[in-house]
């Protein structure tokens, strides 16, 4: 037997000594000193040896199972050195292998910055019908039937025959600000509100107009709403969404349902206010009209004006897109060409 | 709104540069972002807001001007009119309701002939052609002020008794430049007896307009409807410098300035004697009246507090005559400025003035709403969804929602369902689409060099009828990727991402769909149906000119979202699987989803079977065996696989192959 032994430990070490790597080495562990191990075998036999013989063949046992750990750890130190040294030619600068992934629209990225904004500001967000009737669309803000202020609004009309309706009643919303009676009448202030949407015009389509886009409209409904409050909020959205530096100016304006009416512009993202042609060529673009909400667009909607004030503004997020990442042609946003959808 | 700089200067001092200026006026609300250099002058292209009728004169505009400039307003001078010196009597019947004000006069011997120099060339720069002394007087001091004027030959009229009244419908008109129209009803003309001669605040008549010859001519300045004005124009497709100032409200109290300067400027150019007394038939007075504003109020809208002293030098600039009060201030509102009706008019009036751009900056005060508001929207959802898709390897589009009827039948859909625009741009936006899908397959004919595409849509759909419309959001994709099983595992991948389980699927068997009939299926939950995927019919890919090995799904999302269920924690197993491959010949015409089920139900012991290769007939399945409790032993799972193995052979004469 203990000739036995030493064959075994000889062998294990040779081999040892032969093993090419980490794995290779791993299984000699096993093989020799694991729980099924050749070495371990030795000892289940012991128990079978005259008493006299026992302490001898442990002894050997024990060394030989010092031996060989000595042996796999000094291994396995230098196949673990040679793996560090490898010396031999090795590229990093060769491109790497990029998974296929796909990619999100950047009208849908450009919305989720602006709706992350409007959560820390604390604003929920509403969504409602397209098919819309004049009543939100106009009426119910101050746009009466023949009245030029609809001009600015060019409306396309749904066909309403053999209904109920009449024709003009029922038309695809031309701005998402239809909403704000909706939300009113029927939710109790104070109210922060942020509502994107499609909406559509009578446009003919070319490179800074389409027959749709999109908006997001918001508004405020409290006790102390301030002119102030609007700028500053105007001021903190846009800054947000273009960063710190951005220019930002304000004007009067005319919407039916605010007064005062204001309207923002930030300096051109493309030229830097020097003018370009995506400014036309005054280095300002119109970005956010805004003002505070007239009294009778509240009281229309059961708000009570002695009590509460508010301000509204619509940013359009077509027009945003394509200022964020310098789009020339608004037609870009909705051409499902892969060379512009893997660009984002 | 054209404004020549040079005309601007006869009233108001001009001293800032061009670009500052047009700021300037952009920022109290005259947006000029415009201007145009012609015959060498300056002239600013302003927009208007409907709002501010009197910014549609030269003379309105030089008044917001001298606010900035902060210069002095000189306005010509308005003569009285002279007593008549001869006869040429008129008389005129209005209908009340329809012209708030009706002023003129007659006035006779007059001499047609060219205009001055001066007055063609400030024609010319608002982009008119100079006709006669007469007619360009009228149009300058339209210009100028901001008020309408016609000017009739009085020897044309059958007799002299006017009468304004609303059209019947078909009456044939020919207006001054030579064009006939055929009137609708209810449009406001002017008759003479039986005859139109004029077409009220739009065009006036060839019948009795001025030509070389005209002696006599009665001027009159009306101020009629603006809505009625609005919808004869808009009917007949026939609008005007005029029209255009009408439908926006010109000033009732400015008519008798405007005669003044009218007749002023004719018996200037065009000599003749006053030949009536002055007309004016007027529903009111059209007084200036008050409004007041109380300081407490402004401050609050504002946000900040101005000092008395300052609001009220502002309202002075503004002509609003301000009287000082304890805590208010009261305006005297001039006739011209019909805007300012209520309190926060007056509000935006300082707080133009005092300059947006001067003010401070706050964000709202008050405590965030909590209560859920009426039309809440979680776009979360949706955002999981699109993430989902992306990491999938999908490319994101957007598409419109307006569709034309060649897309519809191209797409094998039901036109009946779809809603239809009454009055479309374009037959290329006629319709609402009831389906994502046909604009993804435009995309794939748009993208015929990429062999691997993937691409999807997450936005409405709408369907009729219109008056009971529906509008959903779907989750669409499609892919030119060969496999059928590409496209289900997304769908698979979806509804188990979404915990959604005890689905049934059914082939879609409609032969002219936009579906494959037997290609295709629907997935269904209970009652609800989820969607369709499959492939796209044949003759639909043909008539998109793409490949026809195009598949897809089209998913209602508030449905996906109804039945998703919360993922709950479910602990690691403390005892590993055993984890086997069993390969079986399962012939053609049995559903590989029940032979799973039947597998996983025959022990407890099995923790998840799934289908990992398929070779011709044979598939194989991947099988968790697992003991929650303890590790399997070999001869258990032995067990177990037999049961599969009986059970396969018993129910599906399945065996295993070797």
């Amino acid at each position: 037997m203990r000739e036995e032994i030493l064959n075994t430990k000889n062998s294990a070490l040779a081999q040892i000594l032969d093993s090419q790597n980490l794995p290779e080495l791993d299984e000699l562990r096993v093989g020799y000193l694991g729980r099924n191990g050749k070495l371990n075998n030795y000892f289940k036999d012991i128990k079978g040896l005259p008493t006299d013989k026992r302490k001898e063949v442990g002894n050997l046992l024990n060394d030989s199972k010092k031996a060989i750990e000595d042996a796999l750890e000094k291994k396995g130190q230098s196949l673990t050195n040679s793996l560090v040294n490898e010396k031999s030619w090795f590229d990093l600068t060769i491109p790497g292998i990029i998974p296929e992934i796909g990619s999100l629209h950047p009208q849908t990225i450009v919305l989720r910055e602006v709706l992350e904004i409007f959560k820390y500001l604390g604003y929920q967000v509403a969504d409602g019908p397209e098919i819309e009737r004049d009543h939100y669309n106009f009426e119910i803000l101050n746009f009466p039937k023949d009245h030029p202020a609809r001009d600015a609004q060019q409306t396309m009309f749904f066909d309403v025959n053999g209904t109920k309706f009449t024709p003009g009643e029922l038309i695809p919303r031309t701005h998402t600000s239809a909403m704000q009676g909706r939300v009113m009448e029927k939710s109790t202030p104070p109210l922060r509100v942020i509502i994107p949407g499609r909406c559509f015009r009578y446009e003919q389509v070319d490179a800074s107009h389409g027959v749709e886009f999109w908006q997001v409209e918001g508004f405020v409904v409290d006790k102390n709403v301030r002119l102030t409050d609007l700028f500053g909020t105007i001021e903190f959205v846009l800054k947000s969404l273009f960063g710190d530096k951005t220019k930002i100016k304000f004007a009067t304006t005319f919407f039916p349902f605010v007064e005062p009416g204001v309207d923002a512009y930030i300096e051109c993202t493309v030229c830097n206010g020097k003018g370009c042609s995506f400014c036309k060529k005054t280095g300002w673009s119109e970005i956010m009209p805004a003002g505070m909400i007239h009294p009778s667009v509240l009281s229309r909607s059961g708000i009570d004006t002695k009590v509460w004030g508010g301000f509204a503004f619509a940013i359009g997020l077509s027009r945003v897109v394509t200022l964020k990442y310098q789009i020339d042609d608004l037609r870009t946003l909705h051409t499902p060409d892969l060379r512009i959808l893997k660009q984002f | 709104m054209r404004a020549p700089i040079s005309w601007l200067k006869d009233y108001v001092d001009i001293k800032l540069p061009l670009k500052e200026l047009m700021w300037k006026m952009t920022e109290i609300g005259l947006t000029t972002e415009v201007s145009e250099k012609i015959d060498g002058e300056e002239v600013l292209a302003i927009e208007v807001t409907p709002n501010r009728p009197d910014w549609l004169s030269v003379i309105g505009i030089a008044r917001e001007i001298s606010i900035i400039e902060n210069s002095r307003l000189t306005l010509p001078a308005l003569p009285e009119i002279p007593k008549k010196s001869a006869n040429l009597p008129i008389s005129v019947k209005v209908h009340p309701n329809l012209v708030g004000r009706y002023t003129g006069v007659t006035i006779s011997n007059v001499f047609v002939k060219p205009s001055p120099s001066w007055m063609q060339n400030k024609l010319k720069l608002m982009g008119l052609r100079p006709i006669n002394n007469l007619v360009d007087i009228t149009n300058f001091v339209m210009f100028e002020m901001g008020i309408p004027i016609h000017v009739f030959d009085y020897d044309k009229f059958k007799n002299h008794k006017l009468k304004i009244e609303l059209s019947k419908g078909g009456e044939g008109f020919t207006s001054v430049d030579g064009i006939s129209y055929k009137l609708p009803a209810n449009a406001l003309v002017i008759k003479d007896e039986n005859k139109v001669i004029d077409l009220c605040g739009i065009k006036g008549g060839k019948n009795s307009g001025i030509s070389e010859t005209t002696k006599n001519i009665f001027i009159h300045i009306p101020i009629y409807s603006p809505q009625t004005i609005r919808k004869t124009s808009q009917s007949i497709k026939l609008g005007s410098e005029a029209s255009y100032i009408y439908e926006r409200g010109p000033d009732l109290g400015g008519t008798q300035n405007v005669l003044k300067r009218v007749t002023s400027l004719v018996l200037k150019l065009a000599g003749g004697e006053v030949a009536s007394e002055v007309i004016d038939i007027k529903k009111n007075d059209y007084l200036p009246t008050e409004l007041a504003l109380s300081l407490n109020k402004l401050e609050k809208v504002l946000g900040m507090n101005l000092p008395k002293d300052k609001v009220v030098k502002i309202l002075k600039k503004l002509n609003l005559s301000p009287k000082e009060k304890k805590e208010s201030i009261v305006c005297v509102i001039p006739t011209f400025r019909g805007d300012l009706k209520i309190e926060e008019d007056l509000i935006e009036e300082v707080a133009r003035i005092y300059g947006y751009n001067d003010f401070p900056k706050t964000l709202p005060e008050g405590t965030t709403p909590r209560k859920k508001i009426s039309h809440f929207f979680d776009p979360k959802f949706h955002n999981y969804l699109k993430n989902l898709m992306v990491s999938a390897g999908f490319n994101e589009i957007q598409t419109l929602s307006l569709t034309s009827e060649e897309t519809i039948k191209k797409s094998q859909l039901n036109l009946e369902t779809h809603i239809k625009i009454a009055n479309p741009v374009s037959a290329e936006f006629k319709y609402l689409r009831t389906s994502l899908v046909p604009n993804l397959l435009s995309a794939v004919n748009l993208n015929k060099n990429e062999n691997s595409l993937k691409l999807f849509e997450l936005n409405k759909v709408y369907s009729g009828p219109i008056d009971d419309s529906r509008e959903v959001y779907k989750l669409s994709a499609v892919t030119n990727s060969k496999e059928f099983r590409f496209i289900k595992g997304i769908v698979d991948l979806i509804l188990e991402k979404l915990n959604i389980e005890d689905l049934n699927i059914k082939t879609t068997l409609i032969e002219k769909s936009l579906w494959h009939p037997l290609r295709s299926g629907v997935v269904e939950k209970g009652e609800s149906m989820l969607g369709t995927f499959g492939k796209i019919h044949p003759q639909v890919t043909q008539n998109f000119e793409i490949d026809d090995n195009i598949w897809g799904f089209e998913l209602e999302v508030s449905l996906l979202e109804k039945f998703a269920v919360d993922i709950l924690f479910k602990p690691i197993p403390k005892y590993p699987p055993q984890i086997e491959d069993i390969t079986l010949v399962v012939p053609k015409g049995i559903a590989i989803s029940k032979v799973i089920q039947s597998t996983k139900s025959v022990s407890s012991k099995i923790a998840d079977v799934q289908l990992k290769d398929v070779y011709k007939d044979s598939f194989t399945f991947r099988v968790w065996y697992q003991n929650p409790n303890k590790t399997l032993s070999d001869k258990e799972v032995e067990e177990v696989r037999k049961k599969i193995l009986s059970e396969v052979k018993n129910k599906f004469k399945v065996n295993q192959k070797f």
